[in-house]
């Protein structure tokens, strides 16, 4: 086994595979790429590939079957498990409603987590334009897919592309929607390099994920110039990751990393680091990594991973009162309220009405992390 | 009580989350005529749910006073409009196997069939309120009236509302407190449905969306029959609330501003246009993009259709399971009429064309009174109607055996 732990980035299905490939190319060394899918077309050449089901589907997509996906990857459990050992972090990102996606997924989520792995997956879900079909297949696939990994993300890209502007050109849309996920990553694997100021190893990583099964909170943000990492702190606590359906914006154990230029000081990354347990928590544990890279001249990176074990209300309050009214401050700077008073209005002493699982009294603006139009 | 015995004055209350109505009408030479009119807004409703109900007792005592004022006579019995998420609705089934050897249908048979779907117990706790015909089938195919026709099976269906029983008591006993009888309930959607809706629209296929300031009721007509009925806990003040949330306004303000600047639907032309909240510049005053008013509203609106649109699909999923049935032009060619308060909001129409897919038209009631051709008053104004016909037979609860098949072939 290597001294560097490794951490071994996986395709999966089309979708899985494109946004891979856009974005190995901007991570370290210690990363490795996997690609693999059904598809002959979509494994892209000179890379590291597995090829699924060649039985099954003659080296065609599954045509949207979850159930030739699911048996396409069992037919090649040898070679997966081949490919996954030695990996001590799996980052499956993959795309759900399709076949491939849908089907292999939680089967290979559940082969990297035999082997010992520590498994995070990015699951984008289909567009709404898709149809109900591929939502409904998507939805079941996510819960079976959650229960499996350490930590599961659901990348809503409906949200993420009403990020960037209207009139913006559709790569550019995917490339802003890729930013988000591939900073997280990004983060996740720093960390673990050697070289790092604060460094931490996978067994914290897993100690924060100890949970599987639910939801868990993800944010990247990116800042430059005058108070970078604090800049970064606050775009990742705007990060529409960390505030798509059914996300947390509470939770007990986070994983923040942080990384800047040689002139990042521990006063900044430490200031970066309070706003981000100011907004999301980490009240239990918080695993913390700095690093300095002089690529990062004058940009700051802040990314967050965090369980979803609730943080109990009261205590939480107190204790942020006491923290120098840091809280506050983020109150005012953070368009996100999250005092469950000031989201919900006037139903803020109203009984709570929850339809799919949400609470439908907060405005919908809210919950779906569109950014109002600003300036007046 | 059979429409012999109707009375000549004619009741209605329908109490809302933002107002609380009351009509009173008579029968002057088979034409109904307004005798007296009265609104008063609600207290002690939130969400459609009775929070307090000392305030809200006040409030209807004092609408039941004015209207008596305004008619020179006391009312001693009303039709009450029932509605909201806590009305449920649901589909119950009554088979009957024709006997007969030459397969003609006889009235013991229907007696029996009815007798059938009666016999299903609502759920622990809840009582039912209302039951609404819908078509009786034999041998799979509709029949308007299958007494003497020939076939094997024969299958009546009602769609029977249910409420919680201590719910219902409270309601009648609010009315009861003042010495007057619930002659009846009929269903809030129904009854707006009565108001905004014609006849071919019914015959057609039509989906009536009644959004009030604390629900939103739905109910589908088709062919004639009600299909399927249903509420969400949302309405206007949800919009009002996201708006007063977005804005940091206080919910007055943000009232205003919804009523005069806000869309169903946003435009990227709306991000160029400024508006000011009072309007007289004045100190206080303050600037809005209307973009961004727009954009709270409308992701608001069309959320609310869509929940809508789900909730209309998984009932008709569960009486049509497996065919298929798609919420479209084909199946509904009258689309949607809007009512209740929350259908004056600019571009209502065009959002459920881009929600749903459907045309749309704004619901008000044709009535005598100008003042009440508005959709915000289609709930009462149809509760009238609907309680003038005597409430279609669908609309009546059939109370003995007798009365249902009465019911049954009074149309």
């Amino acid at each position: 086994m290597e001294r560097t732990p490794s951490i071994l980035l996986l395709g999966l299905g089309g979708a899985g595979c494109s946004m891979v490939s856009r974005l190995s190319s901007g991570l370290t060394s210690e990363v490795g790429a996997l690609f693999v899918d059904t598809d002959e077309r979509s494994l892209p050449a000179g890379r590291v590939t597995l090829q699924l089901g060649r039985q099954q589907t003659r080296g065609m997509g599954t045509g949207g079957e979850v159930g030739s996906g699911l048996a396409a990857a069992e037919s090649e459990e040898a070679a997966l498990r081949r490919a996954l050992a030695g990996a001590h972090v799996v980052v499956l990102v993959t795309g759900l409603g399709g076949g491939t996606g849908s089907g292999a997924a939680p089967f290979i989520a559940a082969c990297a987590s035999d082997t010992g792995a520590t498994v995070l997956c990015f699951a984008t879900m289909p567009f709404s334009h898709e149809g109900e079909r591929r939502q409904r297949e998507a939805d079941q696939a996510a819960t079976v897919l959650a229960g499996r990994c350490h930590g599961f993300i659901a990348v809503h890209n409906d949200l993420l592309l009403q990020q960037v502007p209207a009139d913006a050109p559709m790569p550019d849309a995917f490339a802003a929607a890729d930013a988000w996920v591939g900073g997280a990553i990004r983060g996740i694997a720093a960390a673990f390099a050697p070289g790092a100021l604060v460094s931490a190893d996978p067994s914290a990583l897993r100690s924060i994920l100890s949970t599987r099964g639910s939801p868990t909170l993800c944010a990247f943000g990116a800042g430059e110039g005058q108070g970078a990492a604090m800049k970064a702190a606050r775009a990742a606590a705007d990060c529409p990751l960390a505030h798509g359906p059914g996300a947390v914006t509470k939770v007990a154990s986070l994983f923040v990393h942080v990384s800047g230029g040689l002139e990042l000081t521990s006063t900044d990354a430490f200031e970066a680091v309070a706003a981000v347990r100011a907004k999301f928590g980490g009240e239990t544990s918080t695993v913390l990594c700095a690093r300095t890279d002089p690529a990062l001249a004058g940009r700051a990176e802040v990314s967050v991973l965090g369980a979803s074990l609730p943080v109990p209300r009261a205590p939480a309050k107190g204790r942020k009162g006491a923290k120098s009214g840091k809280g506050d401050e983020s109150q005012t700077v953070f368009p996100f309220a999250t005092d469950e008073a000031v989201r919900r209005g006037f139903f803020g002493g109203a009984p709570l009405t929850i339809v799919d699982g949400q609470d439908i009294d907060v405005p919908t603006y809210i919950r779906r992390a569109v950014r109002l139009p600003s300036g007046y | 009580m059979t429409p012999k015995t109707l009375p000549s004055l004619i009741a209605v209350i329908d109490v809302g989350t933002a107002k609380t109505v009351s009509l009173v009408g008579q029968m002057i030479a088979g034409q109904a005529r307004m005798l007296s009119f009265s609104e008063r807004p609600t207290k002690g409703v939130v969400k459609g749910v009775v929070t307090d109900l000392e305030q809200l007792h006040a409030c209807v005592h004092e609408v039941v006073h004015d209207v008596e004022r305004g008619a020179g006579r006391s009312v001693d019995q009303v039709y009450l409009s029932l509605g909201g998420p806590a009305a449920e609705g649901e589909r119950v089934k009554g088979l009957v196997m024709v006997p007969a050897r030459d397969g003609k249908v006889t009235q013991k048979d229907l007696q029996e069939a009815v007798a059938s779907a009666r016999r299903q117990e609502p759920p622990a706790g809840r009582t039912t309120i209302l039951y609404m015909r819908q078509p009786t089938m034999l041998d799979g195919k509709p029949v308007a009236s299958p007494v003497g026709m020939t076939g094997r099976r024969l299958e009546v269906s009602f769609w029977r509302v249910t409420m919680e029983e201590a719910l219902v008591r409270l309601r009648v006993g609010m009315i009861n407190g003042m010495s007057i009888r619930v002659r009846d309930f009929i269903l809030s959607s129904h009854a707006a449905a009565c108001a905004a809706a014609q006849d071919a629209d019914k015959h057609g296929g039509v989906l009536v969306i009644d959004m009030g300031a604390g629900t939103t009721d739905w109910i589908l007509y088709y062919k004639d029959h009600i299909l399927c009925a249903g509420s969400l806990p949302l309405g206007g003040e949800h919009l009002t609330n996201d708006l007063s949330v977005a804005l940091r306004v206080s919910r007055e303000t943000a009232e205003d501003i919804k009523c005069r600047f806000g869309s169903g639907v946003h435009r990227e032309a709306d991000l160029n246009q400024t508006i000011w909240k009072d309007g007289d510049r004045g100190l206080g005053d303050q600037q809005f993009n209307r973009g961004t008013i727009t954009k709270v509203l409308s992701l608001r609106y069309q959320e609310t259709l869509d929940l809508v649109r789900k909730d209309v699909m998984r009932h008709l999923e569960g009486i049509f399971p497996g065919h298929g049935v798609r919420l479209d032009q084909h199946m509904l060619p009258s689309g949607v009429i809007l009512t209740g308060g929350s259908a004056n909001l600019a571009d209502a129409c065009e959002a459920v064309q881009q929600s749903l897919g459907l045309t749309a038209r704004v619901g008000a009631p044709v009535f005598d009174s100008e003042s009440l051709r508005k959709p915000e008053y289609a709930g009462v104004v149809g509760l009238m109607r609907a309680a003038i016909t005597d409430a279609p037979p669908a609309a009546r609860r059939p109370r003995g055996l007798w009365d249902q098949i009465r019911v049954l072939f009074r149309f």
